[in-house]
């Protein structure tokens, strides 16, 4: 994995960085040494270039997530990436030592540094121990943290329990982030989970406001007698994108809201051609987001 | 014109002063490490404290648009508390080295004891291990001597004043220091130390070169706005546009930037504001805050 991210990170940053990153590895896989590891995963930004973001191709890409699944590096820094490659050494030391300065490397890391050590949790061995991190990181109200952890990272995924999966969906929801980037979503559902986001959406209704359509995803297949009336009003919304969502839901459904179908035709006829899908909901979300907040 | 205060203690200011600072120009701003008010007694604390500095208040700043930069330190008054400041000491290797970090500061004296004078050596060879710029607090008590006294303690440890700034200078001192080669800033700061119509005489006697304008606005009765309502001050006074934008934008920027983490670059695309808007009083409004109310009264006794 290590030569695969260094390919990567090479094919933009600096020839004399990479140089000195390698060799840095180099030397600490020999001989792990604290405080110089400390200064090397600071001073990756007195490196390489701060505003350079990397680009890693679509082969390569695959096969990053081949051998780790949901696993990417699309559209990093190279601050993050080198970061990352630094942490693959420390996840070579002995359990005690990697957790006692990976404790310390979070517990004084800046936004940057906090975003690659998140980012790099897949890679990392003993996720029992790193879980409560995760979960912390998510406490923040900064959102580049919260991304590292919440979207395009398989970790939590992978090794949270259903409470901390709920509240991290949750919070993603509030906040108005693109779930479709979630790994997992939809995949890892569970009835508290839909009710909450019921909940949500009724306190949002009342106070005549909207929750992302992408958040009832999570409701597919957990469909009581309280949620399948939240489809009906769905179905009948006169937002596109809340037609949409409710068309998606229903044709996952076996039947169950078979009633809704007709005032979804269209919908489901996009479904059906393959041009209405989550990941594309999601796209269409997102890029109305932006183009919202440049206005 | 922009402006860039190298000294400000942001983590006392309100999301007001921030909106105002962002409005009258104020484009990046260094916040030094320094003491909060009241004594720190666990070394946690002081992780804490610079965790804040280099995370969430320059999370904060950036959502006015304002670039926030940090020097490390540990403060002459809390380095008194040795057992603490040996703790203090342990934890600032793992910040010097990062992003954004500028210098090694705000340290010097306060009362000029002898765990003072250790605590600045120590840190000053930290700062030569680091090859980072050095920002000195001088006391406000035997102001003169002891700034006099720092400068011979960096120069035994082998610093190059170049490389080391000098703060809240005042008439008494400005000389020496300058002549020294180091760069000398001053504080605009109602009431106790410099009030901005003294600092019009002094650019007025010694110009602009190695001069730098800051506000240290604080926990106390100080002004976020204190950099630029000089430079409007300066403007009235007839002082040249070129020597305004020296003291209040480019020193600075020259001066830490030897840290190799501060740069021009690190802002261009921000719009800055118009000089005429702040100087004529006109519409430098953004959003509707009262900077307008604010930089009228542009004088600071």
């Amino acid at each position: 994995m290590r030569e695969r991210l260094i390919e990567i990170l090479g094919k933009t940053a600096a020839p004399e960085a990479v140089a000195w990153l390698q060799q840095t590895v180099a030397e600490q896989e020999k001989n792990f040494q604290q405080r110089p590891f400390y200064y090397a995963f600071s001073g990756v930004s007195r490196r390489f270039d701060k505003k350079a973001t990397t680009d890693a191709g679509d082969d390569q890409l695959a096969s990053l997530a081949e051998a780790v699944p949901g696993f990417t590096v699309e559209d990093w820094d190279e601050f993050r990436l080198a970061r990352v490659i630094l942490l693959t050494v420390l996840a070579e030391q002995e359990k005690d030592i990697f957790l006692e300065n990976l404790k310390a490397l979070i517990g004084t890391a800046d936004l940057r540094e906090q975003v690659a050590i998140f980012s790099a949790f897949p890679l990392l061995p003993h996720p029992e121990a790193l879980v409560e991190f995760a979960t912390d990181g998510l406490r923040s109200n900064i959102i580049d943290i919260f991304d590292s952890i919440c979207l395009n990272n398989p970790f939590a995924s992978d090794n949270f329990t259903d409470e901390a999966w709920n509240q991290m969906v949750l919070k993603a929801i509030f906040i108005t982030r693109p779930l479709y980037r979630i790994v997992g979503h939809g995949e890892r559902t569970n009835l508290a989970l839909a009710e909450a986001i019921s909940d949500l959406a009724h306190e949002r209704w009342a106070a005549g406001r909207m929750i992302t359509p992408e958040a009832w995803r999570s409701c597919t297949n957990l469909l009581d007698e309280r949620i399948s009336g939240d489809f009906a009003q769905m179905a009948g919304s006169s937002e596109a994108n809340d037609r949409s969502a409710a068309a998606l839901v229903v044709c996952a459904a076996d039947g169950k809201l078979d009633s809704l179908r007709d005032s979804l035709s269209n919908e489901i006829a996009a479904i059906q051609s393959g041009e209405l899908t989550w990941h594309s909901l999601g796209q269409t979300m997102e890029e109305q987001l932006v183009r919202k907040s440049l206005t | 014109m922009r402006f860039f205060d190298s000294h400000v203690h942001m983590v006392s200011r309100t999301t007001d002063d921030y909106q105002r600072m962002a409005a009258a120009g104020v484009t990046a701003i260094i916040e030094p490490s320094f003491w909060q008010g009241q004594p720190r007694t666990e070394p946690g604390t002081f992780k804490d404290y610079f965790n804040s500095l280099i995370g969430f208040e320059r999370f904060r700043a950036s959502q006015f648009g304002i670039k926030h930069y940090c020097t490390i330190g540990l403060n002459p008054k809390e380095a008194n508390n040795e057992k603490l400041a040996e703790a203090v000491l342990e934890l600032m290797p793992l910040y010097i080295c990062k992003e954004g970090v500028v210098g090694i500061g705000e340290i010097g004296y306060d009362d000029q004891t002898k765990a003072e004078e250790k605590y600045l050596i120590k840190q000053a060879e930290l700062a030569l291990e680091a090859d980072l710029p050095i920002q000195i607090h001088t006391p406000h008590r035997d102001k003169k001597k002891g700034t006099i006294r720092t400068m011979d303690v960096l120069e035994d440890v082998g610093i190059d004043p170049a490389k080391v700034i000098i703060d809240h200078n005042n008439e008494e001192t400005v000389k020496e220091v300058l002549d020294r080669g180091y760069w000398t800033a001053f504080t605009i700061y109602p009431h106790t130390k410099l009030g901005n119509q003294r600092m019009v005489e002094l650019m007025l006697e010694y110009g602009g070169e190695n001069i730098v304008i800051d506000s240290a606005a604080d926990w106390g009765i100080s002004d976020p706005l204190a950099v630029p309502k000089t430079a409007a001050l300066m403007k009235e006074r007839g002082i040249s546009l070129e020597e305004i934008e020296q003291v209040t934008y480019h020193n600075p920027l020259k001066a830490y930037g030897q840290s190799g983490q501060v740069e021009e670059s690190d802002w261009d695309d921000s719009e800055g504001i118009d000089p005429a808007a702040l100087f004529e009083g006109n519409t430098l409004l953004r959003g509707g805050m009262d900077v307008e109310t604010a930089m009228s009264q542009y004088t600071i006794e």
